[in-house]
């Protein structure tokens, strides 16, 4: 990966990565203020608001930063499976993303109950606060892992390492023998 | 006799460092208590509403 596109991709990849993370307190600000709402409409707003954040927002966000962060991980001397905070975030990323697929059909669920019924109730609200803060958690974990980048090397991440090694030190031997 | 990376070169891969086994212990726990969670059907699990008539998978209009 040359440096220009590699700039441009972590470019993106933090862009979609700390907007998710924004998006989601914007979701949880709707969630909370639905949650101690006594007002019907008020409630009926911040369902079809959250699953409207939700599908247009937080899931393109959540895909963007996914594949952009692999996309960084094997172009980069980083790698996928070298280094433990990588794998880590990898991990928690599809965890969160898989989470969250699943979790949007819960939302146009209670969204189509709160919108076409003229009594809405707070029902799975409270669910909705739950996934949406757990889901902040484990984001900043990831974050704090990205910027952090705690050292500790995989068994395949060293094995790769001393292979890259001994190859230069093979090229570096057959530059000495040939001049 | 340890040996540090910057060191003399290893034979053998380094140590799990503390922090990924407190990473991966907090990790395990995570997604152990979230299929309990979901297992035990509490309210609010991302498959409860599968069932769901496709009438409502939808947002109706106002």
């Amino acid at each position: 990966m040359t440096p220009g596109l590699r700039k441009f991709a972590l470019s993106i990849h933090l862009t979609a990565s700390v907007g998710w993370i924004g998006a989601v307190i914007a979701y949880l600000a709707l969630g909370i203020t639905a949650m101690t709402s006594q007002d019907s409409q008020t409630l009926r707003a911040a369902w079809f608001s959250m699953q409207l954040i939700g599908w247009d927002v937080i899931v393109p966000l959540a895909v963007t930063s996914l594949v952009t962060g692999i996309i960084m991980s094997l172009g980069t001397a980083w790698g996928l499976f070298r280094h433990y905070w990588v794998l880590f975030s990898l991990v928690l990323t599809i965890f969160a993303v898989v989470v969250l697929l699943q979790h949007m059909q819960d939302v146009n669920y209670y969204a189509a109950i709160a919108i076409g019924t003229p009594a809405a109730t707070t029902g799975g609200l409270r669910g909705e606060l739950l996934h949406a803060s757990l889901g902040l958690l484990v984001l900043l974990v990831i974050q704090v892992l990205n910027i952090y980048k705690p050292r500790g090397m995989t068994a395949y991440g060293w094995r790769k390492q001393q292979e890259q090694r001994a190859g230069r030190t093979a090229s570096g031997a057959a530059v000495g023998e040939g001049s | 006799m340890s040996q540090t990376d910057s060191g003399l070169e290893r034979r053998s891969p380094p140590g799990t460092p503390r922090w990924v086994k407190v990473f991966g212990i907090m990790i395990v726990v995570l997604v152990v208590l979230f299929a309990i969670s979901h297992l035990a059907g509490n309210g609010h699990g991302p498959m409860e509403h599968m069932h769901m008539p496709p009438t409502q998978q939808g947002m109706p209009m106002p």
